[in-house]
């Protein structure tokens, strides 16, 4: 049987004392693949934040903005997604001298990510995309069953950006993701749930819809 | 690693091996006797203050007021127009030589000429101020964005272009800075009295080494008063009535009697074996060879590892201090402690805190570094928490040591480093106090020729202070320089 | 703040141009001064009685001016700040040396036989001495911390000074491990009686009031040695007076201080009372002065 990870009933969800989605009634499965969709401002990102409240020390978080320190290698950045796996005094440590141990580990989820060469390269001297996959690496790091991603792939190019997104849908056997791209939602998710005004507009299996079928989101009106 | 925290670390390391090195060079010798006496005597002065005691408390306060807001007004309005002219080097070096002189020091040698005179505080205060008004100034300028001035019509004329696209820029900064500088002018006041000027400091020096603890603490807690209820009375608007209100109470007036100033330019700093009418070339030589060798080069050596030392002690205190008032750690109630605790570090006078750490540890050069670490840990501890709180740290950031060390240092260093450098400068400028106080510092020559009337040795000791705290910001600039750190404009302190 | 900066600059220029054209001339005020030897939080309310006795005798207006340090008073003496000075030995020879024609008046009935004590701390365990012996300096003294008073005091440095590189034919810092320099006789006593520095010198005068008013621990700080006697402090008054107060008023200056008899104006010095004094009496100040490099 599968278990109801999220859910909400009648809830009105707001962002620094504004309402941003009113009377939300939704539930996610585990084992589901939801992609949000919605102009920017529709409230995929407010959404994101209430999922994450509900399930706080399953997720795996990637906000818009990556919030990456900028003049820390993209090793340390992405092995800050375990420091809550370990003391601070091991913490500290690696981050003087990264261990061999630790060092291992990130350099291979860094293959996966296409940033082998620039683990030792600080985040302020890479690129958007180098940047936003750090950022993902950080929260593939944190070893967690759900995955929140907020555009996790908008500055990456678009051949990379499905086989990224992809790679870390299955690393969780959770994910929402807020996306713009609508044909990668419909190719990477099996769930669309698309906002407007406040509201859930559309709720349907990915499988049932067509990228025309998605356009209604976008429309002003 | 090809970071740009890497960077900050080589630096850090160089910055602390040179730090050790002068901690280990200087005489850091505890000698601890009995202080339990004097200390518990001070500890009942400051729980008993007596605002009785002398009667000399309204008019040291007043004249404490006058010659800072008068001192910081003429300084303000000097160094703008001297900021106009940042480009030329001339004017550049200009303003570093007259800030690189501590403020007593400018004060002793007007002393000579104007007397013991409201135009002495005013001037001490003024001149360097105008220095430090100019570098700041001018670099606002520097940074101010050019934009609005090169998207004026072509043709506009410089003098309008400066009032319409270039000053609006700067001037909330400037008057934010100016602010400030009344606060530090309120300290340096306070501390002329120390050479006789009769304000807070003049009574509270005398008191504090008489012993006489409880009327010391009134004067103390007077002069923190007035630093910090600043911000209630300072308002723009009556800032005009404040200026006449201290131009009445201590009208700028020099007891400069007949042929004092033409006696100070021709005699005085004449350097003693030129002054006879048949003197030699190898008279000066000897004269500058003792000067050097037995003035000069100790006191240099001493202000260079003291200021060193404490630049590296301030520096760790202010990493440690920071976390106590930054909205990322604690809560509200540690934070208010926090803050309380580096209000009063801040406030208290280094002398102070030297004089109760001599007799906590005895004369060496600690009760020195102490002071002046402590001091200036507050202030850098103070501008880096302020800073942390602009961070935007994403909601799953860690928490304790994690955070301090992954999340936040990483962020702040920058503009931490750039504080410190920043702050070498005015350290080294700062132990001319302590050299008054007795710790072997060039300050403490200057002050022996003073004290011998020998005003030719003390300007060409204060020449060489200058020309050490012109090497030493020219090497914190290069260092600043390497890093690419620009301090911001709110960045000053 | 300084939002109507132009209008306030403006008021500053103005009054440095008042103020620039000079005061009215005003009746003569006789100011005088003292060096800040001791008991510095009272100097106003000591002095100040000796102000109210001389403007009495004089029938003048007469000033006392607080200065900080003794080379300020010497400073304030030679730019006619102040006409009259109650100085030490070594800042009357200075002052009289800066200031061509001026003189010395009157001194203590005690100051020709001025004393300095060496006082310890008891953990240096130098015997206890206040007699003046003529011998030597105790054993133990050397490689011990030592401080010195006032920079510019005769009994708190000068005379210590001589005295240390006559017996030891070395200089302070080469007979000591520090030495140091406590601004003043009574800060030299706290930091003493604090184990601070091991070893001070000052003035006995200082010593025997602060013992008397129980502010010493005589089992932490005693005296271990006293110096010969020497001249030390005197009243200077400047050459000019005579033109500026009307011929004769030097004169009248000294006799008024050598009548000087109320007990309580007296304590303020301390003296028993005062007696003539010319500049000879201090010539040996003065040659020590210069040997010990601190005059040219």
């Amino acid at each position: 049987m599968t278990t109801t990870l999220f859910s909400f009933q009648q809830h009105t969800l707001k962002r620094q004392g504004v309402s941003v989605l009113s009377s939300l009634n939704l539930q996610i499965q585990q084992g589901e693949r939801v992609a949000l969709l919605g102009i920017s401002g529709a409230g995929k990102s407010t959404l994101l934040e209430a999922l994450r409240r509900q399930q706080p020390k399953q997720s795996a978080w990637s906000p818009q903005l990556g919030a990456l320190v900028p003049m820390l290698s993209v090793f340390h950045n992405i092995y800050m997604g375990a420091l809550n796996r370990h003391p601070p005094l091991y913490n500290l440590t690696n981050l003087i001298r990264p261990m061999a141990r630790e060092w291992q580990s990130v350099a291979a989820l860094a293959q996966d990510l296409g940033l082998s060469d620039k683990l030792r390269t600080s985040v302020d001297r890479l690129s958007g995309g180098q940047a936003q996959r750090t950022a993902l690496g950080r929260a593939l790091f944190s070893q967690r069953d759900i995955l929140l991603a907020d555009e996790p792939v908008s500055s990456v190019d678009e051949q990379q950006a499905e086989a990224l997104l992809t790679m870390a849908i299955q690393r969780h056997h959770t994910a929402v993701v807020a996306l713009h791209d609508r044909e990668l939602a419909l190719h990477c998710c099996d769930r669309i749930i698309g906002l407007k005004q406040g509201e859930i507009v559309l709720d349907a299996a990915s499988s049932s819809l067509s990228i025309s079928d998605l356009d209604p989101l976008y429309r002003r009106g | 690693m090809n970071t740009t925290a890497a960077r900050f670390r080589r630096t850090t390391l160089l910055i602390a091996l040179i730090g050790f090195a002068a901690l280990w060079l200087a005489d850091t010798r505890i000698t601890t006797g009995d202080p339990g006496l004097e200390l518990q005597r001070i500890a009942s002065g400051f729980l008993a203050p007596d605002f009785f005691a002398s009667d000399q408390l309204i008019p040291a306060i007043g004249y404490t007021l006058a010659f800072a807001l008068q001192g910081v007004a003429v300084g303000f309005g000097c160094g703008f127009l001297l900021a106009l002219f940042w480009r030329w080097r001339l004017v550049r070096g200009f303003s570093a030589v007259i800030r690189a002189v501590h403020e007593l020091f400018w004060g002793l040698l007007f002393l000579q000429v104007a007397g013991l005179s409201t135009l002495t505080g005013l001037l001490a205060i003024a001149i360097p101020y105008s220095g430090i008004f100019a570098k700041v100034f001018g670099e606002f300028f520097e940074e101010a964005d050019r934009a609005p001035a090169h998207a004026s019509p072509i043709g506009s004329d410089a003098f309008s272009l400066f009032w319409y696209a270039r000053l609006p820029l700067v001037w909330q900064h400037m008057k934010t800075y100016g602010a400030y500088r009344v606060e530090c002018g309120i300290r340096a006041s306070a501390i002329l009295g120390f050479i006789g000027l009769p304000t807070l400091g003049f009574h509270l020096e005398t008191a504090f080494r008489q012993g006489d603890y409880n009327e010391g603490a009134a004067f103390l807690y007077l002069l923190m008063l007035l630093v910090l209820s600043l911000r209630f009375w300072l308002k723009p608007m009556l800032m005009p009535v404040w200026l006449i209100a201290a131009l009445v109470w201590a009208p700028p007036r020099g007891n400069v009697t007949e042929g004092s100033l033409s006696r100070f330019l021709t005699q005085d700093i004449i350097p003693a074996p030129m002054r006879q009418a048949d003197w030699q070339w190898h008279q000066l030589g000897d004269w500058s060879s003792m000067l050097l060798h037995e003035q000069i080069l100790p006191g240099l050596t001493q202000t260079l590892v003291l200021g060193t030392a404490a630049l590296l002690v301030t520096g760790v205190l202010s990493l440690m201090l920071f976390p106590l008032i930054s909205r990322q750690f604690g809560h509200p109630l540690s934070r208010s402690a926090g803050n309380g605790l580096l209000v009063i570090l801040r406030t208290l006078p280094e002398f102070l805190l030297a004089f109760i750490f001599v007799l906590l540890m005895g004369p060496s050069m600690l009760p020195g570094i102490l002071a002046l670490s402590l001091h200036t840990g507050a202030i850098v501890a103070h501008l880096c928490g302020r800073f942390t709180d602009t961070l935007q740290l994403r909601s799953d950031a860690s928490h304790g040591l994690n955070r301090y060390a992954f999340e936040v240092l990483p962020r702040i260093y920058p503009n931490f480093l750039a504080l410190l450098l920043y702050r070498w400068e005015i350290i080294m400028r700062e132990t001319a106090i302590l050299g008054i106080l007795g710790i072997g510092t060039l300050g403490f020559y200057v002050d022996s020729a003073f004290s011998e009337l020998r005003i030719d040795r003390a300007l060409v000791l204060i020449a060489a202070g200058v020309i050490l705290n012109l090497l030493v910001d020219a090497f914190s600039r290069t260092l600043r320089r390497h890093l690419r750190l620009r301090h911001s404009l709110s960045d000053l302190g | 703040m300084i939002q109507r900066l132009p209008a306030a600059l403006a008021a500053l220029c103005v009054s440095f141009l008042l103020s620039a054209c000079g005061t009215p001339e005003q009746k003569p005020v006789l100011v005088f001064s003292a060096i800040p030897d001791q008991d510095e939080a009272h100097l106003m309310q000591r002095f100040g009685k000796v102000a109210n006795y001389l403007s009495e005798k004089l029938d003048i207006d007469v000033r006392y001016v607080p200065v900080k340090s003794y080379s300020a008073a010497v400073t304030a003496f030679r730019n006619n700040e102040v006409q009259l000075a109650w100085f030490g030995g070594f800042s009357g020879v200075q002052a009289t040396q800066l200031v061509p024609g001026s003189y010395a008046i009157a001194q203590g009935v005690e100051d020709p036989q001025y004393l300095s004590y060496f006082i310890a701390h008891h953990s240096s365990g130098i015997p206890y001495n206040n007699t003046v012996t003529g011998d030597g300096f105790p054993d133990g003294m050397e490689g011990r911390s030592f401080t010195f008073g006032s920079k510019s005091s005769t009994s708190g440095r000068l005379m210590p000074e001589f005295f240390l590189r006559e017996q030891f034919g070395r200089s302070p810092e080469d007979i000591f491990s520090r030495v140091g320099f406590s601004g003043d006789h009574s800060a030299t006593i706290a930091l003493v009686q604090s184990g601070a520095y091991e070893l001070g010198a000052l003035s006995y005068k200082v010593w025997l009031r602060e013992v008397a008013e129980g502010k010493v621990d005589l089992n932490k700080v005693n005296v271990v040695w006293v110096t010969p006697p020497y001249p030390d402090y005197h009243w200077v008054i400047r050459g000019d007076v005579d033109q500026r107060f009307g011929a004769g008023f030097a004169d009248r200056v000294q006799q008024a201080l050598l009548d000087l008899n109320d007990r309580e104006i007296l304590d303020a010095f301390p003296r028993e009372s005062f007696i003539p004094a010319t500049n000879e009496d201090f010539l040996p100040v003065l040659e020590t002065a210069r040997s010990l490099g601190l005059m040219d």
